[in-house]
C-alpha cells in the first residue's frame, strides 16, 4: 500500500497523510498528537484559503453536506475527523492565534485567520487604494460585495471590523457611524486615509 | 671442579661483554627489518595510490567498483577514513571523505526532517530513495552500503545513529536515542510486510506470541516511544496501529 496524495472535486490537492488511516484518530502520544493537529491544522487553513471558507463549525464533523467534507472525510479510505478531535484541533488554532472563536463564548465555531488580521489590513488597504477609494465614505456592504469580485468580497463583517480596527490604529482608516437603517441596524461606514505605514 | 666461564672479575666482564654484542646484534636485526617494512609499506602505498588515483573516477562514481575497493581496503586491514590529514587517507587520495561526510549530513538531513512522521525510525531502502532524491541525479548512485558506512562515521558524534535488522532482509535506521527491543524489532518487520499496518492478531497468529505480549509491545510502541499512530476506525478489529517507518510515501 502505499499513500498519495489526491485532487478533490474542488481542485485542491490533499498531501499524502490525508490517505493514511491513522490520520483520522486522535493520538494518545502527547507528541504524536501535536504532529497530527499541527499537520490538520496546516491542511484546514490550505483548505479554507482555497476556497475561501472563513468558518468551521463542530457540525462540519458531525455531519456531511457541508463545505468541508473533502477535507474532514475520506471516502476513499472509510475515515472521517470525530467532533471531539475536530474540538481539540480548534482549540489548538486558538491558542496558536490562527483562529477565534466566533460569535466569542462558546467552542462550536471558529472564524479562520488563513490571514492574519494584521495581513487582512494590507490587503484591505491596498484594495481601497488601487480601486481610488482614499478619503470617501465606503458602507462595509461595498467592502463586502463590491461589484467588481475583490480579495475581500464575502469577508465577514466581524473579521474586516478587527480589520479596519488594525488600520485605524496606524491612522489609516476611520470607523464612521452612519446612523441608523429604517431597520434599526447600525449602519457604518469606513474611510481610508493613504498614511504612510 | 671447573665452572664454564670461569670465575673471577674476568667471567663478569666477559658476560658483559657477550651482553652488549647480543643487544647490538638485535638492534641491528630490527633495524634492518623495520627499513624493510618501512620500504614495503611505501611500495604498498605508492601502489594503493596509483591504483586509486587511476581508478578516481570509477571509484566516486560505480557503487559496485567502490564496494569493491573498499573490501579490498578493509581486507588488508586499511582504513581508508584513517589517515594523518583531516578526512584521512580517503580525502588526499579521493576527496573521498568529503564525500562520505556528505553522505553523513544528507543521511542526518533526512532523519531528522522525517522524523516528526516516523518518530526518528526510517526503512534503509526508503531512506537511500530520499537521500538520492536529494542528491540528485548527477552526483551518481549510492548503495546501502554506503548509507551504513556513513552512519558508522557518525557515530562517534553519539547521536544514536544505528542500522537496525529487522529480519528478512530488511534494515532500518534509528537516529533517536531509543533502544528498539527485540519484540520492537519484530513488530517493525511485521508491520514492514503489511504496508505499514499492524494489529495484534498478526503478532499472535504469524509469530505466536501470546496476546498480552502482542498488546504490551504495541501499546509501548504507541504511549512510550512514539513509534506508531492509533487508527480507532479500523474495520475489521476497531483499533489498528501504524508504523509510519514502515509506511510507503509518495510526496
Amino acid at each position: 500500500m502505499s499513500f498519495t496524495t489526491h485532487t478533490t472535486r474542488s481542485g485542491f490537492l490533499l498531501p499524502s497523510i490525508h490517505s493514511v488511516p491513522p490520520f483520522f484518530t486522535e493520538q494518545p502520544n502527547p507528541t504524536t498528537q501535536s504532529q497530527n493537529i499541527s499537520q490538520w491544522t496546516r491542511l484546514i487553513l490550505a483548505y479554507a484559503r482555497h476556497r475561501r471558507l472563513f468558518v468551521l463549525r463542530l457540525e462540519d464533523a458531525e455531519t456531511s453536506g457541508g463545505d468541508w467534507d473533502e477535507v474532514l472525510r475520506n471516502e476513499r479510505i472509510n475515515r472521517r475527523v470525530l467532533p471531539s478531535h475536530l474540538s481539540a484541533i480548534m482549540e489548538s488554532m486558538i491558542t496558536n492565534g490562527q483562529a477565534v472563536y466566533e460569535p466569542p463564548k462558546q467552542t462550536r465555531a471558529v472564524l479562520l485567520y488563513w490571514r492574519l488580521p494584521e495581513e487582512w489590513a494590507e490587503v484591505l488597504h491596498s484594495w481601497a487604494t488601487d480601486t481610488a477609494n482614499l478619503n470617501t465614505i465606503l458602507t462595509f456592504y461595498e467592502i463586502t460585495d463590491p461589484p467588481v469580485p475583490s480579495p475581500l468580497s464575502d469577508i465577514p463583517i466581524t473579521l474586516l471590523r478587527r480589520v479596519i480596527a488594525v488600520l485605524a490604529k496606524t491612522g489609516r482608516a476611520q470607523v464612521i457611524s452612519t446612523g441608523r437603517t429604517g431597520s434599526g441596524e447600525e449602519n457604518e461606514g469606513v474611510r481610508f486615509f493613504s498614511g504612510g505605514k | 671442579m671447573h665452572r664454564l666461564g670461569g670465575v673471577g672479575l674476568a667471567a663478569f666482564e666477559r658476560q658483559i661483554e657477550s651482553q652488549r654484542s647480543f643487544a647490538e646484534l638485535s638492534s641491528e636485526l630490527s633495524k634492518a627489518q623495520v627499513d624493510h617494512l618501512h620500504s614495503q609499506l611505501t611500495q604498498f602505498r605508492t601502489a594503493l595510490s596509483h591504483f586509486a588515483a587511476t581508478h578516481r573516477d570509477s571509484i566516486r562514481r560505480d557503487p559496485a567498483f567502490r564496494h569493491a575497493f573498499q573490501q579490498m581496503c578493509s581486507s588488508i586491514g586499511v582504513d581508508p577514513l584513517a589517515g594523518p590529514r583531516k578526512g584521512g587517507w580517503w580525502a588526499e587520495m579521493l576527496g573521498l571523505g568529503d564525500w562520505q561526510y556528505e553522505l553523513g549530513v544528507q543521511i542526518v538531513d533526512v532523519c531528522v526532517s522525517t522524523r516528526e512522521r516516523n518518530g526518528g525510525v526510517i526503512e534503509m531502502s526508503e531512506l537511500v530513495r530520499v537521500v538520492s532524491k536529494l542528491r540528485g541525479v548527477s552526483s551518481g548512485v549510492i548503495t546501502e552500503d554506503d548509507v551504513i558506512r556513513s552512519i558508522k562515521t557518525l557515530q562517534p558524534l553519539g547521536a544514536g545513529y544505528e542500522v537496525i535488522d529487522v529480519g528478512g532482509g530488511k534494515k532500518m535506521v534509528r537516529s533517536v536515542m531509543k533502544e528498539l527491543d527485540e519484540d520492537q524489532a519484530v513488530v517493525l518487520s511485521e508491520a514492514q510486510s503489511e504496508g505499514g499496518r499492524i494489529v495484534e492478531d498478526i503478532l499472535v497468529s504469524r509469530r505466536g506470541w501470546a496476546r498480552e505480549r502482542a498488546r504490551a509491545a504495541l501499546e509501548n510502541m504507541l504511549l512510550r516511544d512514539g513509534l506508531c499512530w492509533l487508527d480507532e476506525q479500523d474495520e475489521s478489529t476497531g483499533r489498528s496501529y501504524w508504523v509510519p517507518s514502515a509506511m510507503r510515501w509518495d510526496e
